[in-house]
């Protein structure tokens, strides 16, 4: 039922072969002097680490009859962890975490009630946790891009701001073309991948599936229907950090906030 | 009646002390020029009379009511400024000009050609793109912009740097008109003191971010402004 044609100690055994082609890939990179031996080595090594951690926990929690007793926490746990990252994206915005963690939590919320509602994703932790990863995966990284798109706007149009606010125009009305061109450029790589899906693109949850066996056509549909959510939740994840982010861009005096 | 007072405004901005206990007190339909050093924090008490930024302490009355209790939207439609950089706003100086009028639900009331010919410029710019206008056609669209918000008060921050002899005349004759017609208040930051002479019924002396001195026009010594 795996799909997957070895038992894990063979598969330890072609781990390591791998690992020396890439010990011969990064040592060229040293030689060349490209510099990037160093971070792909630690990247390499707290993914893997990251990555077996979490099998680990997903182990026991398959195993686990009262699974949805933690489960809780561990989407909390990602909307948490997903907004402390994104919020580093945000420049030199104050506390950005206490609009990127709401928003990244509405969002990726809202996608697994729909999914569930409508019986794409059955109450079980082997369809709950792979799609709250991608759901609340995608809804951080959009919500950096658009925050950080927001914030490098603000900074680079302080003038074109305080014109508008000084003819009378509210911070809403202000920032309403910002904030738009942020959502737009930060939905630019789902879209981009939308449009070439099954050309260059075979998604990873599709691959999953066409490796465990299940029919391709009914692979793609379940593709879609994921894709189309996901994307849902970085829209929405998009337009809400763009509304939070008026109250920390601008005072309560409608002025641009002194900080960008 | 006095229209605005100033009352020992302070501000700092990172670590310039701008405003150090700045005040003044503005007449309506009066004409006062602010004249004194770069840095003396002319801009400034501009910026805070809209409430672009907030003063650390003492307090602005527009018509007896302190703006900190204002809404700044309402405030700043009465009280305009013309900032010291003419930025203009993406689309056609019509578009500009509209602009204010516009979120103030007045577009229809908004004469763009007239705006512009007070401004000193020919109605024929109307229609063009405001990013790729010269700095003193820039300078003068951020005047009509501001006129088409039929003001109160106008601050003016160096107008006219930048403009022709020929159109500046025709920009401070609309403002001394305004002034003398329709009551409007204009402080004008300048560091042309001919100007200043030319327009102003009153000129402040700006120091270290107080006024050091008031004057009526005619009184005015230089020698002891810079
Ligand atoms: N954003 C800012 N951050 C830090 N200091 C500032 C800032 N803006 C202005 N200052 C300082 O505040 C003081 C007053 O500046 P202001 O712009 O009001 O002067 P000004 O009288 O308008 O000068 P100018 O005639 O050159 O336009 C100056 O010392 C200036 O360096
Ligand atoms: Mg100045």
């Amino acid at each position: 039922m795996t799909g997957i044609p070895y038992t894990w100690e063979e598969g330890l055994v072609i781990m390591g072969i791998m690992m020396v082609m890439l010990v011969i890939a990064i040592g060229l990179s040293v030689w060349k002097k490209i510099g990037i031996a160093r971070e792909y080595t630690y990247a390499m090594i707290r993914g893997g680490l990251q990555l077996f951690a979490a099998a680990t926990l997903l182990y026991f929690l398959f195993e686990f009859e009262y699974w949805y007793y933690p489960i809780w926490l561990l989407l909390i746990a990602m909307a948490l962890m997903g907004g402390y990252t994104s919020a580093r994206r945000a420049g030199k915005m104050p506390k950005a975490y206490r609009i990127t963690t709401p928003s990244i939590l509405v969002g990726g919320t809202v996608v697994l009630i729909v999914l569930r509602v409508s019986g794409a994703m059955p109450f079980k932790p082997q369809f709950v946790i792979p799609l709250a990863g991608m759901v609340f995966g995608n809804a951080m990284t959009i919500c950096s891009l658009a925050l950080n798109r927001l914030t490098r706007e603000f900074e680079t149009n302080k003038p074109t701001l305080e014109t508008m606010l000084s003819l009378g125009a509210t911070p809403k009305e202000a920032m309403e073309e910002y904030g738009r061109m942020s959502i737009k450029a930060a939905l630019i790589p789902n879209i981009d991948s939308l449009k070439t899906l099954g050309i260059i693109f075979i998604p990873g949850s599709m691959a999953g599936l066409l490796i465990a066996g299940t029919n391709p056509i009914l692979a793609a549909e379940y593709q879609i229907i994921v894709y189309l959510m996901v994307i849902g939740g970085g829209i929405i994840t998009s337009i809400m950090v763009i509304a939070l982010s008026r109250r920390l861009l601008f005072t309560k005096a409608q002025q641009i906030a002194e900080w960008v | 009646m006095s229209i605005l007072t100033i009352k020992k405004a302070k501000k700092m901005l990172g670590d310039a002390r701008a405003l150090r206990g700045l005040s003044l007190d503005l007449e309506k339909g009066e004409i006062i020029s602010l004249v004194g050093p770069s840095g003396s924090g002319k801009t400034t008490l501009l910026r805070s009379m809209n409430r672009l930024i907030e003063l650390d302490s003492g307090s602005i009355l527009f018509q007896g009511e302190n703006i900190a209790d204002m809404d700044p939207v309402a405030l700043r439609r009465k009280v305009v400024l013309v900032p010291q950089e003419s930025v203009m706003l993406q689309g056609t100086v019509k578009e500009n000009v509209q602009y204010g009028p516009k979120l103030a639900g007045a577009v229809g009331k908004c004469d763009v050609g007239r705006c512009l010919r007070d401004a000193g410029l020919s109605p024929k710019f109307a229609g063009k793109d405001a990013e790729k206008l010269s700095g003193g056609e820039k300078k003068r669209v951020a005047l009509a912009r501001a006129l088409a918000l039929h003001p109160e008060v106008l601050l003016l921050d160096e107008p006219t740097v930048g403009v022709d002899p020929k159109k500046v005349e025709r920009m401070e004759g609309t403002i001394l008109k305004f002034a003398r017609e329709k009551g409007l208040t204009v402080v004008w930051v300048t560091h042309d003191v001919p100007q200043a002479l030319r327009v102003s019924d009153r000129i402040a002396n700006l120091k270290k971010g107080v006024v050091k001195e008031v004057t009526n026009a005619s009184e005015f010594r230089w020698e002891g402004a810079y």
